[in-house]
């Protein structure tokens, strides 16, 4: 069993911190001895795994960098060099690799992205704005006295709020963020799905080294990790990607569809994700949405989907079924265990709610976030194989519906029986209905490598 | 029972590579040049001959040492390695495959020891059956269908899945007489030649081809 050093991994990588407003903030370092001055400042504010015995805080800061990043601050050669390829390369050169072409091609992202400058990401959580501009504020007065960074641009993220109160839904008005992995060693407050399947068909949390560099993964190795051990210890990589919704043409294309599918709009809404749009997974209620089951957290996640193998209940190439398979693909859901990721993230742009028009030109979407040992183990594997492929779903060539670069020619099947309300159906000529805007391959690391850094200690001999 | 898998026949040549100092590019690399640019789509000589599921082509240039405890070995002779999956009968498919395409293949075997050339098919079906290994396993993604039967069905699937998406919805009497239209639309349409079918794939996932 790993036993954790909390206060030394950021806490960010632990665990969601569940606060309704969220600013990440993308620095560009002009000289290496001032940004790593500026570091050493950040230090003693960065938010760590530590528990939060008398509650949540008011906001919390965490900081990131590019592989570019980590040359501004002249890190040693040998070091820099160690690196995992795809992180050396980051994101943008990984485009063909990701499917991220067409809509989703690097040419259509934000000019933030253009030129290669990002070094570092900021990422503030707070429980309130007033919070986020005074931590912000807080943070831009360091940046001035230490000239250690300049920012070249923010971006804001909110839960969507409903009657004041902040929910899990996204602008497609699914309820989103179930189901990120437990790992050993790592507390939480953990409920059955959410780890590995273990063939008495109860559920175990993975190996810490899925998560965090340093400690032992799924096969019983030591993820590919820079030098010197303490560097990448504790830490882990981190993928950030701006995703704009079409909410526009994804409710014309639901309202257009449904019209033909008898089983009835919110059922076809469902189909696509394999829950119903409050959360209740199709497979545990194919019929209803039922508020008892995802308010139970025993159930809202325990589930998998042996008994439901043509699809009738959850499709196969529904999006939760195709991104964590559990069972799916045979041999008790082992061939998945080392391709699992953790999920942070929030919406971004202003709330689309259901009877308000909507537009694709809303500057409108997700900021979805990945935490993973390896990149290209976990996370493009994932977007290379189960979003833009379906082989492994035998879905043939067909892409993830929700997420996938269709390009108007995109085709998901539903499987259905032979009742009147859950037909077998095609959609065709799918859409983007999302398209990516930008994002890069970032390293998370733990308080004694910050440390390190900020005080030119990195040494890989 | 060795070679055979359901109705397919897993073919294994191996056929040892010229050594010879004296020629520049050597001989081994001179096959890897060809093989490098060989079509894998509708100009390979495996498309253009009848009865190829899959084939492929490898230059073998020795064993590797993995390191203690395995123990150091060599091969005497680099190999070019052909696997294939076939239809039926061994000696009708080399003849198809000789008939189909003998200059591709004399580029390739030219390079390679006691070679008779393509003139004589007969030299030809003996020389590669003495360079025969038994295939003890065997994968074949069909092992139960002939390849004209395997491109009719894939040929099929694609066109019901298109008449599926025009045809959803549509009220009964209308869809089951544009049905036996389409049916014997399909029936009549010929057989896609080998390697027509494949549908481009816009990801990479490394390798010369992709």
């Amino acid at each position: 069993m790993s036993k954790l050093n909390e206060t030394d991994i950021q806490g960010f990588v632990l665990r969601g911190y569940n606060l309704p407003f969220a600013r990440y903030v993308f620095l560009h370092f002009e000289d290496a001895a001032r940004a790593r001055k500026l570091i050493g400042s950040l230090l003693p504010l960065i938010t760590t795994g530590q528990r939060w015995d008398n509650g949540k805080p008011q906001s919390t800061v965490n900081i990131a960098f590019t592989h570019r990043g980590l040359c501004a601050l002249e890190l040693p050669e040998a070091t820099l060099l160690s690196f995992p390829v795809e992180f050396q390369q980051g994101m943008k050169h990984r485009a063909g690799i990701l499917g991220d072409t067409g809509h989703n091609a690097p040419e259509q992202w934000d000019e933030l992205w253009h030129h290669n400058r990002v070094h570092a990401w900021l990422g503030v959580n707070a429980q309130s704005p007033e919070a986020l501009e005074a931590r912000c504020a807080a943070l831009r007065s360091l940046l001035t006295e230490t000239s250690g960074a300049t920012i070249l641009a923010s971006q804001d993220a909110a839960a969507v709020m409903e009657n004041g109160k902040p929910t899990s839904r996204e602008h497609f008005g699914y309820t989103d963020g179930f189901g990120n992995p437990d790992y050993l060693g790592i507390s939480r407050s953990t409920q059955p799905g959410q780890g590995k399947l273990m063939p008495d068909g109860t559920w175990a949390p993975l190996a810490t080294g899925e998560l965090l560099l340093g400690y032992a993964d799924e096969a019983g190795e030591l993820p590919v990790s820079p030098l010197p051990y303490l560097l990448a210890n504790n830490g882990s990589f981190m993928v950030y990607r701006k995703l704009h919704q079409n909410v526009a043409t994804f409710r014309k294309y639901l309202n257009d569809l449904s019209t033909q599918y008898s089983g009835g709009k919110e059922k076809l809404a469902a189909k696509f994700i394999g829950r119903w749009r409050d959360g209740t997974p199709l497979e545990l209620s194919p019929d209803h949405p039922a508020p008892s089951i995802v308010e139970d957290p025993n159930r809202n996640t325990n589930f998998t989907y042996g008994a439901d193998p043509e699809g009738t209940s959850c499709p196969i190439g529904a999006h939760i079924r195709r991104t964590h398979p559990r069972d799916a693909f045979g041999f008790n859901g082992k061939l998945i265990d080392r391709r699992r990721i953790t999920r942070r993230g929030l919406p971004y742009g202003p709330p689309a709610l259901e009877d308000q028009p909507a537009s694709d030109a809303d500057d409108r979407g997700i900021i979805f976030m990945v935490l993973n040992a390896s990149i290209s183990r976990q996370f493009e594997f994932v977007q290379q194989q189960w979003i833009e492929y379906g082989n492994d779903a035998r879905q043939g060539n067909d892409k993830d519906m929700l997420l996938g670069n269709h390009g108007g020619h995109g085709k998901f099947v539903i499987q259905g029986d032979t009742t009147e309300t859950n037909p077998p159906f095609v959609c065709a000529h799918l859409p983007n209905f999302v398209e990516l805007r930008g994002g890069d391959y970032f390293f998370l690391p733990s308080i004694t490598a910050l440390g390190m850094i900020a005080m030119g200690l990195v040494d890989p001999r | 029972m060795p070679n055979q898998n359901g109705s397919i026949y897993g073919l294994s040549i191996l056929s040892p590579i010229i050594d010879d100092p004296s020629v520049n590019p050597s001989h081994d690399l001179q096959i890897r040049e060809i093989l490098a640019t060989l079509s894998t789509g509708a100009e390979s000589p495996f498309a253009i001959a009848p009865g190829t599921h899959m084939a492929r082509f490898v230059v073998l240039d020795d064993v590797i040492f993995v390191g203690y405890p395995s123990v150091e070995e060599h091969l005497q002779s680099k190999y070019l390695i052909l696997e294939s999956n076939l239809d039926g009968d061994l000696d009708t498919y080399l003849r198809g495959l000789i008939a189909a395409a003998p200059q591709q293949l004399d580029a390739i075997y030219n390079h390679c020891v006691g070679y008779p050339g393509s003139s004589n098919p007969r030299a030809f079906v003996d020389y590669m059956k003495s360079c025969q290994l038994e295939t003890t396993f065997l994968f074949a993604a069909v092992n139960d269908k002939s390849l004209p039967e395997t491109l009719r069905a894939l040929q099929t699937q694609r066109a019901v899945s298109d008449f599926i998406v025009t045809h959803q919805g549509t009220e009964p009497a209308r869809l089951q007489s544009e049905f036996a239209q389409f049916a014997a639309k399909l029936k009549s349409l010929p057989i896609p030649k080998p390697a027509s079918t494949t549908m481009h794939r816009e990801l990479k996932i490394g390798g010369r081809n992709e």
